[in-house]
C-alpha cells in the first residue's frame, strides 16, 4: 500500500525532480519510465527493472569470461617471462644501472598496452614518463619519447605532442619473441639520438602487484666516460675486451645488446602486468554486477508483490463495493 | 678449482653446471679458459663451445653472443643455442646444403646478407655434430 502511494507521489514529481532527491537511485530510474509508458499499466515496472537485470548478468558473465581468459593468457606469459629475467642481469652486473647518470640527450621508452580494461598500469606508466621528462628537461638537456603501445600514445599525445620520436603500436598482435623486440630495439637505436635509454614498464611482482620501474641503458660513449670515472661502471676496466676490431666496437655490440635484452624483458614483463590487472579489474567488475544484481532482485521483488497486492485490493475492495 | 657455466637465451636457460674447462671460438680464432681466469668480456662469433666435465668433452652451437668471465664464473648470453644432441644430423646436413647453394646464387643486397648470416650457422651445426 505504502509502495503504491509512493509511486503515486513519484509520478506527480517526475516533472520537477530529476536525480537528487529520490530514496532509490533504482526508483529514480522507474519512475520517470512509468510515466512514459502510461499511467495505468503497472505490470510494465517489473519488466524494465528485468530488463535491467538481464543487461547486468550478461555484463557479467562477459567480465567473467575475460578474467578467464586473462588468467590463461598470464600462465602463459608469465613463463616466458621469468625466464628472460636472467638475461639482463649479467649486463646490470658488468654495466650497472645508473639512473642518476647526467647526460645531455635522454630519451624515454614508454612501454604501454594497447587494449583497455587493464586497471591503472597505463596510467602510472605515463605519469612517471612524465615526471622522468620533467627532470630531466633542464636548460642544456633534452629529452624525448619513445612510445610502445596505443593507450601511451593517447595519453602522451595530448600534451607532449612535439617530444614523441617515435611511436610503434600493436606489438602483441604476433607472438612476442626475441627477433620481433630485436627487430624494434633495432630500429629505435637507428632513428633516435640518445645518450641514456630509461626504459619505464610495469614489473610483475605478483598477481597483485606491478611496480612501475626504469631501466636505464646508457650509449657506449657514456659507458666509456663512467667508467673512467670510477664507481659502478668502474668495474668495467678491470674486464679486458677480446674480439672484433677494437675496444669501442664491442662495446657498442654490447650496449646495443644489453638494449635489446632489457626490451624483450620488459616487454615481457608489462604484458604479464597487463594480463594481471586486466584480471583483477575484471573480477572486481563482476563482483560488483554480483551485487548490483543483488539489489536488482529485491526491488524486482518488492515490486512484484506490492503490484499484486494492489490487484487484489482492487479485487477485493471491488467486490465489497458490489456486495454492499 | 670449478668454473661455474651458464648458457642463457632470451627464451630459456640452455646449460647452467660446473665445468672444467671451455673452449670458445671469437673473431681471431679460438679461446680456452681454465678456472682462476682473468676477468674478460668477449664478442663470440657464430661457431661452436667446448666443454670439459666429467672426463669428457661436450659441445653446443652457438649463434651471436657475448661472454663474460670473471671470478670463476662464465657467463655466455646468445641469440640462440643448441646442444649436440638435441641437433639432427640429417635436418642440419640438408639446411647446410640450402645455405650453401643460396650463398652461391644469390643476388641483391639483402639477401647476400641474410645469406652470409645463415651459412655459418648452418655450418657450426654440423661441424658441432661432426666433432663428437
Amino acid at each position: 500500500m505504502a509502495m503504491a502511494a509512493l509511486r503515486r507521489e513519484s509520478r506527480r514529481f517526475v516533472p520537477f525532480v530529476s536525480s537528487p532527491n529520490p530514496i532509490n537511485a533504482f526508483r529514480s530510474t522507474i519512475a520517470p519510465t512509468e510515466e512514459q509508458v502510461g499511467l495505468g499499466v503497472r505490470s510494465i515496472s517489473t519488466q524494465v527493472v528485468r530488463n535491467r537485470m538481464k543487461s547486468v548478468k550478461n555484463i557479467q558473465k562477459i567480465t567473467k569470461a575475460m578474467k578467464m581468459v586473462a588468467a590463461s593468457k598470464l600462465r602463459a606469459i608469465q613463463v616466458r617471462a621469468e625466464n628472460s629475467r636472467g638475461l639482463w642481469q649479467p649486463f646490470t652486473a658488468l654495466l650497472g644501472d645508473t639512473p642518476s647518470v647526467n647526460v645531455k640527450k635522454n630519451v624515454i621508452v614508454t612501454i604501454s598496452s594497447d587494449k583497455g580494461l587493464c586497471g591503472g598500469i597505463n596510467s602510472t606508466s605515463v605519469k612517471i614518463s612524465r615526471a622522468l621528462h620533467k627532470l630531466n628537461s633542464g636548460p642544456d638537456t633534452e629529452c624525448k619519447y619513445v612510445i610502445l603501445g596505443e593507450k601511451g600514445k593517447a595519453q602522451l599525445i595530448r600534451d607532449s605532442k612535439k617530444d614523441i620520436e617515435l611511436i610503434m603500436t600493436e606489438l602483441q598482435k604476433n607472438f612476442l619473441n626475441y627477433t620481433q623486440v630485436s627487430v624494434v630495439a633495432d630500429d629505435i637505436l637507428k632513428n633516435v639520438e640518445f645518450d641514456a635509454l630509461r626504459i619505464v614498464f610495469n614489473k610483475f611482482a605478483s598477481v597483485v602487484s606491478f611496480l612501475p620501474t626504469t631501466a636505464t641503458v646508457l650509449s657506449p660513449e657514456i659507458v666509456e666516460r663512467e667508467s673512467e670515472a670510477g664507481g659502478k661502471i668502474g668495474d668495467l676496466d678491470s674486464y679486458e675486451i677480446e674480439g672484433g676490431e677494437t675496444k669501442s666496437e664491442v662495446l657498442q655490440n654490447l650496449a646495443e645488446f644489453q638494449f635489446s635484452c632489457v626490451m624483450f624483458n620488459a616487454v615481457l614483463e608489462n604484458a604479464c602486468s597487463e594480463q594481471g590487472a586486466r584480471m583483477s579489474a575484471m573480477d572486481s567488475s563482476s563482483r560488483n554486477a554480483g551485487d548490483m544484481l543483488d539489489r536488482l532482485t529485491l526491488t524486482y521483488n518488492r515490486t512484484r508483490q506490492a503490484s499484486i497486492t494492489t490487484e487484489l485490493i482492487e479485487i477485493i475492495s471491488g467486490a465489497s463495493a458490489l456486495e454492499g | 678449482m670449478i668454473l661455474n657455466l651458464f648458457v642463457l637465451t632470451p627464451s630459456r636457460i640452455v646449460w647452467d653446471s660446473e665445468v672444467k674447462e671451455i673452449i670458445l671460438s671469437i673473431t681471431s680464432g679460438q679461446i680456452g679458459a681454465l678456472p682462476n681466469h682473468a676477468p674478460i668480456v668477449i664478442a663470440v662469433d657464430i661457431g661452436i663451445l667446448r666443454m670439459h666435465l666429467n672426463d669428457q668433452w661436450l659441445t653446443m652451437a652457438l649463434m651471436d653472443s657475448f661472454a663474460r668471465i670473471g671470478k670463476n664464473e662464465i657467463i655466455i648470453l646468445v641469440n640462440d643455442a643448441e646442444k649436440n644432441s638435441d641437433i639432427d644430423p640429417q635436418e642440419a646436413h640438408q639446411s647446410l646444403e640450402i645455405a650453401e647453394a643460396a650463398l652461391r646464387k644469390v643476388e641483391g643486397k639483402r639477401k647476400t646478407i641474410k645469406a652470409n648470416l645463415a651459412f655459418p650457422q648452418s655450418r657450426t651445426r654440423v661441424e658441432t655434430i661432426n666433432v663428437i
